[in-house]
């Protein structure tokens, strides 16, 4: 007769891995040449997902995906900042683009084991998105609908058991 | 909390045993008056018989259409996670189901009327019922996850699953018409102590290309939880009451229902029987202590979204709060109190059986030698039979049906024999016993289902178990 082993119920990983879209951000040129100076739009505002009990304390690790495209007719800086409860910077990720025609830029931050630390990912509370023109604001792109956009997404692994 | 967790506990058990309520060695086995309650309409020749309270009838079934514990458990070095993985997740489809079953008898009595072509009998018995179908896409969201699987529709209708516990009270009368056809029919007033049933869910959950962002998450749901009783016990829990809480709502204190068993026992010849029985005709009305919870809507998501220039318009948007807000508005959670109907699970049972051998006397009182006896509706017994019985349930994914060949063996008025060979979707080599002692006045009746698996019962996919106690008289010395 087969034996069984009970004890192996402690061996038992639950480890899913979950993704969505994190941040969209989406400024047509005409708002960056509206603004005139060199700062066209800054904005802390309130991000809780990863800060609610159930993510941040079974998070394990993950990675976040940004595509940055600027169909413009002007460099741009684009940064968001991951802030705490209070504020306080937790990390940074800037992106720079030249004029269009460019490349659409893709970046993958990765958070636990090598890549940055997972505090980051559970302290952070809100987002601050800002963009920076460093090219003149009069000119228009000739391309259709010519924006900056920045996409973003997450895909973490949380242990539920 | 303990017995929320004791409910979705006996959820995720109910996805990994199934349950059923075949009770396919009692059926048709004359000797034992149980058999009163799986056919009201069987053939009897009791004067009188008395349960003995709270071991006349017990009986527990179970089983699993999908994995055993030993699938998983088996100490064979093989990864557990592994096992879950290939045999669990991977393994099961929706039609594997989990439910659990048992049946306590707190009073069983009959006795022939004046009349005695009537039999009269009644009782009370406590019933616990659960059945849940393998939520499939559920668990793979839950073990794996969304990640990597683009426009994959996870279906939010696996999850189908009802349970109950609840008193019957019931009161039965068996008629023999004439020398052939022996009619029955039970009346049955349910009262709830809890109910739960979530069926007929409907939706997905997706995630797909995103139309602004990289990823766009749609949730379609369609989904409603109902409940009667849990709150009340959950309470009582708290309080330190729950026993007292348990009987008040078991006698008539919860939520009341009515329900109606027929049964028929019919000589097509001296030796051939046919039968057949319809149990559990009924409904509970629910209004004591509902608790209804709703997800319904459609909603799609693809992160906080900042579009320039509407987003300059207020400098102090939350836009986090305004998506969840937008969700919750689109995909509203609600709960209510609204009453609400449940149908007991309707069983069907049918046999045919082949009487044969030596001819044994009759037990039933009566001034009269057998061949008149005979001529005022009894009929022999005889040492055996054999025959084939068929079983069918209403469950929430259809009927489930169950094919069972018999042979019956008498020694005597002593020892009765039945094993009986079943069929269903738990089981293609269901061997099972049921032996019924005869003592004085004193009855005692011992069955077993899928006797092969006791060589190893974590591997086994079904099993059930039934014994119970009387004092019977045949109104002679």
């Amino acid at each position: 007769m087969e034996t069984q082993d009970f004890d192996q119920y402690d061996d038992l990983d639950i480890i899913p891995t979950y993704e969505a879209s994190i941040v969209y951000l989406e400024t047509p040129e005409s708002v960056i040449n509206a603004a005139g100076g060199a700062n066209f739009y800054s904005q802390d505002f309130n991000f809780d997902a990863f800060a609610e009990d159930i993510f941040s304390e079974r998070v394990l690790d993950g990675v976040l995906t940004y595509d940055v495209e600027n169909t413009t007719s002007k460099r741009l800086d684009l940064t968001i900042e991951f802030l705490d409860v209070d504020g306080n910077v937790l990390d940074v990720e800037s992106f720079s683009m030249d004029p269009a025609p460019t490349a659409v830029l893709r970046r993958e931050i990765a958070y636990g084991n090598a890549g940055r630390s997972m505090d980051i990912i559970r302290n952070t509370s809100g987002i601050r998105l800002s963009g920076t023109n460093l090219g003149d604001s009069t000119s228009t792109s000739t391309l259709p609908d010519p924006m900056v956009t920045l996409k973003s997404s997450g895909k973490f692994r949380v242990r539920i058991k | 909390m303990k017995i929320r967790h004791l409910f979705f506990s006996t959820i995720f058990w109910v996805c990994c045993y199934a349950y059923t309520q075949n009770k396919q060695l009692l059926y048709d086995f004359t000797d034992v008056p149980q058999s009163l309650m799986v056919n009201p309409g069987v053939k009897t020749d009791f004067q009188w018989y008395a349960g003995i309270p709270a071991l006349s009838g017990i009986s527990l079934h179970g089983g699993s259409s999908g994995i055993t514990v030993n699938d998983i458990f088996a100490d064979d070095g093989l990864d557990i996670n592994d096992k879950v993985r290939d045999r669990a997740i991977n393994g099961m489809n929706i039609r594997d189901e989990l439910s659990g079953t048992y049946q306590l008898e707190l009073l069983s009595g009959g006795f022939r009327g004046r009349n005695p072509d009537y039999f009269y009998s009644f009782g009370i018995y406590n019933e616990g019922d659960a059945i849940g179908y393998w939520f499939k896409d559920y668990a793979i969201l839950a073990f794996e996850g969304n990640a990597d699987r683009l426009n994959q529709e996870f279906d939010l209708s696996h999850l189908k699953t009802r349970g109950e516990m609840v008193n019957v009270f019931h009161f039965g009368i068996n008629k023999r018409v004439d020398n052939r056809l022996v009619v029955g029919a039970r009346g049955k007033i349910y009262s709830s102590i809890f109910d739960f049933n979530s069926t007929r869910n409907k939706g997905f959950f997706v995630t797909r290309e995103g139309q602004n962002n990289l990823l766009a998450s749609t949730l379609d749901a369609d989904m409603k939880l109902r409940t009667s009783g849990i709150s009340e016990l959950e309470d009582a829990e708290d309080n330190g009451n729950l026993a007292s809480t348990i009987m008040k709502r078991g006698f008539f204190g919860g939520n009341l229902g009515l329900g109606l068993d027929l049964g028929f026992s019919y000589n097509l010849n001296e030796q051939t029987v046919i039968t057949g029985s319809l149990l559990d005709l009924g409904f509970i009305y629910h209004a004591n202590d509902v608790q209804t919870y709703t997800l319904n809507g459609t909603a799609t998501i693809e992160g906080v979204e900042v579009i320039l220039p509407d987003a300059l318009s207020d400098p102090d948007a939350d836009f986090w709060q305004d998506l969840v807000d937008e969700v919750e508005a689109l995909v509203p959670f609600e709960d209510d109190t609204k009453g609400y109907i449940t149908f007991r699970p309707t069983k069907l049972y049918a046999s045919i059986r082949r009487d044969f051998g030596e001819q044994l006397e009759s037990r039933e009182i009566c001034d009269c030698n057998t061949v008149v006896a005979r001529g005022n509706g009894m009929r022999y017994r005889y040492a055996n039979s054999f025959g084939g019985q068929l079983y069918m349930i209403n469950r929430p994914r259809g009927p489930q049906t169950a094919l069972t060949a018999f042979y019956l063996r008498r020694f005597g008025n002593i020892l009765t024999a039945k094993t009986t060979y079943t069929v269903d979707k738990f089981s293609y080599s269901n061997i099972g016993l049921g032996v019924s002692i005869q003592a004085g006045p004193v009855n005692l009746y011992l069955m077993a289902d899928n006797l092969l698996a006791y060589r190893n019962v974590a591997d086994t996919h079904y099993a059930s178990f039934q014994l119970g106690l009387n004092i019977i008289s045949w109104g002679k010395n």
